[in-house]
């Protein structure tokens, strides 16, 4: 059995190498993502500017920045700095004058594989007008200009402009939607009060979703993104189960079965419903059939079972369990059978999460008397650590394209929300306001 | 707007469709803590859905791929953009401010009767001596108050995970409801709920206050 222990991966260099080295060598069949494989070449891609055609000074500053930022966490491309390797930008318009084939000639030269540009302006000369915003592609490999793109809204929402363009290189790369778009609900202190928040998934425009001033947790999306499914206490007394729906707020108990009823996981085609829930006497895994609403119990053992998680095909569960003393990771198919042990290093491994590629289950486990994360593989082979120091971490949840995952980490003092590509290396922090942020989940892509 | 009308709408359909499906006409939709309207949704029976413990579910099933996106175009059409995800603007109701009044009732009743809390070992959920000794003082109150309910809440340090807190909160919160009826306090006069480590005491990373927050309290309640 090859285990591979990723240690700091921040500081990475030979350390890293080396454990990535490992893990291929293991014979990992099933490979890592794409960004760790040897012949996984990112596309390098330059922004050639989002220039200002009227409207405030801060307009096409601010759509690049934020396209910038999406085109790295994208982790499909290489984002290259013009300017370093002598490339000017000046505004090629729509890239069909003569001026842009030049620029299109010195990134090639300079191996830039994807040149990006664009202009925003205000519709009217009012500042509530709208704004437009137009990107363009021109791709060094087949020698032409791909397209582009033309935006209009309101200046509120250039952020989410910057993020379609972004999503719209990602699908044209590589066919998938891109996350740009995605959100991240989380549970924000206020006062003595948890409540819900939705955030873009860089961490701008948090909202907060309920207010009833006692304590909402571990809000989970509903596979089409228009639920969230959480933990409340009704009267401060029961813990129920929670639906709330985002575009309208109205909001309702799904299960109430008396005892703790928490850690619900809608399965990935909606039909079931796998959660927590100690009516019978201690916590167990029960899975809600959401159209006949006839309820299986899965566990049946004195111990503690909690924390369901499903396989990307629906068919198996990861969860917790501490009938061996501690907590720790088991899987079974989703109707309870074939249960068996996961994790076996360390006395507390729990928080699982599967990956929605299938390959990894990320998970919170103790090390050094530290709560940190780390990832597994569904046969158990390979195992990493992917964060270390002090500080509890704590409610890994995915990137829908499997190349990130958000978590809670009290690293700085405070509970805070980070990000973290699924390899451990650059730690990206979310949240910088209030005294507690917690519970990140990431949405399904749109 | 029109897209709320039709949102309403499909919500509407939907719950008659699930109130029509055999088997559902008993289940009742549960406003959850002080939520906002149900308009729009099923009212089946009364409020208390106790009786299934379950309520109505939506379709969350993906309908749709596609993810919007429309492709790059050489000449490409306007798109207009909005803020992704609809958001519904969150209602203010009065709950924050009843739940802080009965919150503060609670433990004004409570400090008035001499509860003590119980403390526990780190990962643990045995009681220790000095635990004992503060239940038995618990329990004698308990038996001269014969008409007080009391809520045992079983509460975490902020080490471990939310979820497994939670788990652990309620060990906690049952082996001192357990032994305080072993004291002969009436179980019907005890209830337990466990806050995990979402109601801290104390908000230091320290042992001094990892200790105050690894307790079972004992609330007196005093509303409903």
């Amino acid at each position: 059995m090859t285990q591979v222990k990723l240690i700091s991966a921040w500081f990475g260099g030979a350390l890293l190498l080396a454990g990535v080295v490992g893990i291929l060598e293991s014979g990992a069949a099933d490979v890592f993502l794409e960004a760790t494989r040897p012949d996984f070449q990112k596309i390098s891609l330059g922004v050639a500017g989002i220039h200002n055609a009227g409207g405030p000074d801060w307009l096409g500053g601010r759509i690049e920045e934020v396209l910038k930022k999406d085109v790295q966490r994208s982790m499909v491309f290489d984002l290259v700095d013009l300017p370093s390797l002598g490339i000017q930008t000046p505004d090629v318009g729509n890239g069909m004058g003569v001026g842009s084939k030049a620029v299109f000639k010195q990134a090639a030269e300079k191996g830039v594989s994807v040149l990006v540009w664009g202009k925003a302006g205000l519709k009217e000369a009012d500042k509530e007008a709208d704004v437009n915003m137009e990107g363009f592609v021109y791709d060094s490999g087949s020698e032409e200009l791909v397209g582009g793109k033309r935006y209009a809204g309101s200046p509120s929402v250039v952020r989410q402009m910057a993020h379609r363009f972004a999503d719209e290189l990602v699908f044209r790369y590589t066919g998938e939607p891109g996350i740009a778009r995605t959100k991240i609900a989380y549970v924000a202190e206020q006062g003595t009060a948890r409540e819900l928040f939705v955030m873009d998934y860089d961490g701008y425009d948090a909202r907060q979703l309920t207010a009833d001033g006692f304590l909402n947790l571990m809000p989970q999306w509903s596979p089409d993104r228009r639920f969230l499914i959480f933990t409340a206490y009704r009267n401060r007394n029961t813990q129920d189960i929670d639906m709330i729906e985002l575009a309208t707020g109205k909001r309702w108990t799904v299960i109430s079965l008396g005892g703790l009823n928490i850690t619900p996981a809608l399965s990935p085609d909606g039909n079931f419903l796998a959660f927590a829930s100690s009516h019978e006497g201690n916590s167990e895994v029960y899975r809600l059939d959401t159209r006949t609403k006839a309820i299986q119990r899965l566990t049946v053992n004195p111990s503690g079972d909690l924390s369901p998680s499903w396989s990307p095909n629906g068919r198996e569960l990861v969860f917790v369990s501490d009938r061996g003393g501690g907590p720790q990771l088991f899987l079974m198919g989703s109707d309870g059978l074939n249960v068996r042990r996961l994790t076996f290093e360390g006395d507390y491994n729990a928080a699982p999460v599967w990956s929605p590629r299938g390959n990894w289950i990320a998970y919170v486990c103790r090390t050094h008397k530290e709560y940190k994360l780390c990832v597994i593989s569904p046969d158990g082979q390979k195992r990493m650590q992917l964060t270390t120091g002090p500080g509890v971490d704590d409610s890994p949840s995915w990137s829908p394209d499997g190349r990130h995952l958000v978590f809670s980490s009290t690293a700085d003092g405070k509970s805070q929300i980070y990000m973290i590509d699924a390899d451990g290396k650059d730690i990206e922090r979310l949240t910088f306001q209030g005294t507690h942020n917690s519970a990140p989940s990431w949405s399904p892509a749109s | 707007m029109n897209k709320t009308l039709w949102i309403c709408g499909v919500v509407l359909v939907m719950s008659m469709v699930l109130i029509g499906m055999p088997g559902c006409s008993k289940k009742s939709i549960q406003s959850g803590g002080d939520s906002q309207s149900t308009q729009g949704m099923a009212k089946g029976g009364s409020s208390d859905s106790s009786k299934s413990g379950v309520g109505s579910f939506p379709d969350t099933g993906v309908q749709s791929g596609g993810g919007g996106l429309r492709g790059l175009d050489k000449n490409p059409s306007e798109e207009r953009v909005g803020s992704g995800t609809m958001l519904a603007k969150v209602d203010p109701s009065g709950s924050a401010e009843r739940q802080m009044d009965e919150i503060r009732a609670e433990q004004a009743a409570s400090s008035a009767a001499g509860m003590r809390d119980v403390y526990f070992a780190y990962d643990s959920w045995t009681i220790s001596e000095d635990g004992r000794q503060a239940l038995s003082r618990d329990a004698e109150w308990m038996k001269s108050n014969t008409s007080a309910l009391v809520k045992v809440e079983g509460h975490c340090d902020e080490r471990g995970t939310s979820a497994y807190n939670l788990v652990l909160g309620e060990k906690r919160a049952k082996v001192a409801r357990n032994y305080l009826v072993e004291l002969g306090v009436g179980a019907n006069r005890l209830s337990v709920v466990s806050y995990g480590k979402e109601r801290p005491s104390c908000n230091e990373h320290a042992e001094s206050c990892y200790q105050q927050n690894r307790r079972g309290h004992l609330a007196v309640k005093t509303g409903k």
